[in-house]
């Protein structure tokens, strides 16, 4: 293990609110081992984006993790030339200009028939009925997985999440996981020949045009599937939740003084729906006094480095006309998020403008906890809106 | 290790130059220098388009823009303007001794 200060949090406090901690950590041991999670944490911004291009000493490839061992080993958990060329091969599929010339409809087909369905309620929990569905919908379009439903596409995301974070090894966790990789083995079993016979911009479609091996088509699919879901379904429906309890930045975009997009890039800077990404030391290495020794874990902490006092004024405060080009919402190297631009057509073009424009007078009705550190958002969110009057 | 001389015209219209090492790219090169305006944040894996530069002097032919470049430069911000290219993509190599980029 490092030779990084100790820091003790208490994780079920953590995983309720891990900035409190993450403050204490940046400010008192920003390199800093803590003993109930088995892993040194890189908690300020300039560190994690220095260090993460350092995969020589960082490494993403970690042949004993569980993402591996139950997912197959993707693009993220590899290093150097081999993840390089798999990305070029899945660029043709979340290219910006494929999101725009492709994607973009689809999105707003989908999320239209989302909305028009709920709309006659007057009320809907924002997390399981509107972001769940769109998130799902535009993930299934993406992968090229249309075969399955949208309920489907969560519950297998979930699933592998729950597998790949399941360090106590529980079984019932290991089996669901299993359960899920499965699933989707058996849809992209059901769509490749359709896809040899009408290839299209998928990622599953652009993957097998390219010659990739099979088992990096499936680990790659399944790796989107895990990054995919869960983050645009988080971030929808905590922007909307943000917007509604930041009434001023709302009339902001409303009146045209600021875009969706800032609303979005600052929401992922100051609740970053990915905190934490894990990497493996590969070998000895010292930074600020620290020693790290082979086989350490060490966790880029990107919720917090999103938080740095030194990177950002005032970094606790939502404020969507703020400068959020340093932020590391996407992460910083060459693991950087290839989802990136489809999920700002998908939140930004799409979807909040949708919810706003389309559920008028939307309005918080209950309770909206959030949770998680490595990936965080609202668990619930009861909202209303009215129904009445709309034709 | 060799160098090559390489100037950044700022937002602010100074300007700053550097003796760069042959080797690595020109996006690595700003922020050795801490040059304002380049942020790099994918670490040149060409997914971001933070590390936008226009070239006001090249010394010698520029590699030609790839697909996947011309792509990504298509989202820049600010928006992409005659000359602009995502400096990640442009090696620092001899021949561009003297090359003057400008921060859009």
């Amino acid at each position: 293990m490092s030779t990084a200060p100790v820091y003790e949090i208490d994780p079920k406090t953590f995983w309720q609110d891990p900035y409190p901690d993450l403050k204490r950590m940046r400010a008192e041991a920003p390199i800093a081992y803590v003993p109930q999670l088995g892993a040194t944490l890189l908690t300020r911004r300039d560190d994690i984006f220095e260090n993460e291009k350092k995969v020589e000493i960082f490494s993403s490839d970690q042949p004993q993790g569980l993402m591996t061992v139950l997912m197959g080993q993707n693009l993220m958990r590899k290093d150097g030339a081999a993840p390089m060329a798999e990305r070029k091969a899945i660029f043709p599929s979340v290219s910006p200009k494929t999101v725009k010339s492709v994607w973009k409809a689809q999105f707003e087909e989908k999320t239209a028939e989302a909305l028009e369905e709920l709309r006659p309620l007057g009320t809907a929990d924002m997390v399981k009925d509107v972001a769940k569905r769109v998130s799902g919908e535009a993930l299934k379009a993406i992968t090229g997985l249309t075969n399955m439903s949208w309920q489907e596409m969560d519950r297998v995301s979930q699933g592998m999440i729950d597998g790949c974070a399941n360090y106590a090894g529980d079984p019932e966790v290991e089996a669901r996981c299993h359960d899920c990789t499965g699933s989707i083995d058996r849809h992209i079993d059901g769509m490749m020949p359709l896809l040899r016979e009408a290839p299209d911009s998928s990622m599953l479609s652009v993957q097998m045009q390219a010659g990739l091996p099979e088992e990096a088509v499936r680990a790659n699919i399944k790796l989107t599937i895990s990054g995919g879901q869960n983050e645009p379904r988080d971030v929808i429906a905590g922007l909307v939740w943000t917007m509604l309890t930041h009434p001023e930045q709302l009339a902001l975009v409303r009146d045209g003084k600021a875009t969706w997009l800032q609303a979005f890039e600052e929401y992922a800077r100051w609740i970053s729906p990915i905190g934490m990404s894990p990497r493996r030391v590969a070998q000895r290495y010292e930074a600020k006094g620290v020693t790290f020794e082979p086989e350490d874990r060490v966790f880029l902490m990107f919720g917090s480095g999103n938080r740095d006092e030194a990177v950002f004024e005032d970094p606790e405060r939502f404020d969507i006309a703020r400068d959020t080009s340093h932020s590391i919402a996407f992460g910083a190297g060459p693991h950087f998020c290839a989802g990136a631009w489809a999920s700002r057509c998908l939140i930004a073009e799409v979807a909040l403008p949708m919810i706003f424009e389309r559920l008028p007078g939307l309005a918080l009705a209950g309770e909206v906890p959030f949770g998680g550190w490595a990936f965080r958002g609202p668990l619930e969110m009861p909202v209303t809106w009215d129904a009445a009057g709309i034709s | 290790m060799e160098t090559i001389c390489v100037t950044w015209i700022l937002q602010d219209g100074s300007r700053k130059t550097a003796a760069v090492e042959t080797g690595g790219n020109l996006m690595e090169a700003a922020l050795d220098n801490a040059i304002d305006g380049i942020v790099g944040q994918c670490g040149g894996s060409l997914a971001c388009a933070t590390c936008h530069v226009v070239i006001e002097e090249a010394p010698a032919a520029l590699p030609d823009i790839s697909p996947d470049e011309d792509d990504m430069l298509d989202m820049a911000e600010p928006e992409r303007l005659p000359g602009s290219r995502l400096s990640c993509q442009l090696l620092a190599v001899p021949e561009l001794d003297g090359i003057v980029l400008r921060v859009p």
